[in-house]
């Protein structure tokens, strides 16, 4: 099964729209991998997230590990539709998802 | 990227502490790798159960792009907990701190994979480019 962590800020879209980012994620994660995703959701407690210092953060981070190494061509592709998945859902800025996609360790 | 998550026992680091401890982390991370401040991401939690404190009072594990020597790791780490010493009153030997690293390749920061470390200035100015057309 894909691991998929993602760290939102507390009371920001992401946060907001958990489930139906989760089932979004679902489904990319099918049909990207034909595996379902084991999601891990972390959220951060308002005034406790941080960007470029000690400046309050709007950032996320979404990070699936894999069962099985993909090569970096699939990689970038999967990881352009899997931020515009999020900026969607999310009404967010590009700039404000951090996105990895790694093979297993 | 890097994603740096701080982990406490509960009330261990008083709320004014954090944001002071996130802007050292990120000089630390920054003044180290020369990475630009805006890659350096920071979030505290109390008692999360992914971050076992294993009896420490704090816990810091920093996830960076791979490519950082040992001596950075440790400098950087060293740095954390002197920090969280200076704000919060624990001591280094009550505060664990740990670095982890991911190929740059992997990482997608601003709809660009991220640079490998020495490139982002680079990558910052294609990026900065691509924002204005």
């Amino acid at each position: 099964m894909i691991s998929c962590v993602c760290v939102v800020q507390e009371g920001q879209t992401a946060d907001l729209r958990r489930a139906a980012i989760q089932d979004a994620i679902n489904s990319f994660c099918q049909n990207s991998f034909h595996q379902s995703a084991e999601l891990i959701w972390h959220v951060v407690p308002r005034g406790n997230g941080f960007t470029g210092g000690g400046n309050p953060s709007t950032s996320s981070v979404v990070a699936l590990t894999l069962e099985e190494g993909i090569d970096q061509i699939k990689r970038e592709r999967l990881l352009k539709a899997l931020s515009g998945l999020w900026c969607g859902w999310t009404d967010t800025s590009s700039d404000e998802l951090v996105a990895v996609i790694s093979d297993p360790r | 990227m890097p994603l740096y998550i701080c982990n406490s026992a509960p009330g261990a680091i008083p709320s004014d502490a954090k944001a002071k401890i996130a802007d050292d982390i990120t000089s630390a991370h920054c003044d180290v790798t020369d990475a630009p401040a805006r890659f350096v991401h920071t979030a505290f939690f109390e008692n999360h159960q992914r971050f076992p404190l294993e009896g420490k009072s704090a816990f810091v594990v920093g996830t960076i792009r791979a490519g950082r020597t040992d001596e950075q790791k440790s400098i950087i780490t060293d740095r954390i907990k002197r920090s969280i010493l200076n704000h919060a009153g624990i001591s280094m030997e009550d505060c664990d701190a740990y670095v982890a690293e991911t190929p740059a390749s992997w990482i997608m920061e601003g709809g660009e994979i991220m640079p490998e470390p020495g490139e982002e200035a680079a990558w910052l100015k294609a990026h900065a480019e691509k924002s204005t057309q």
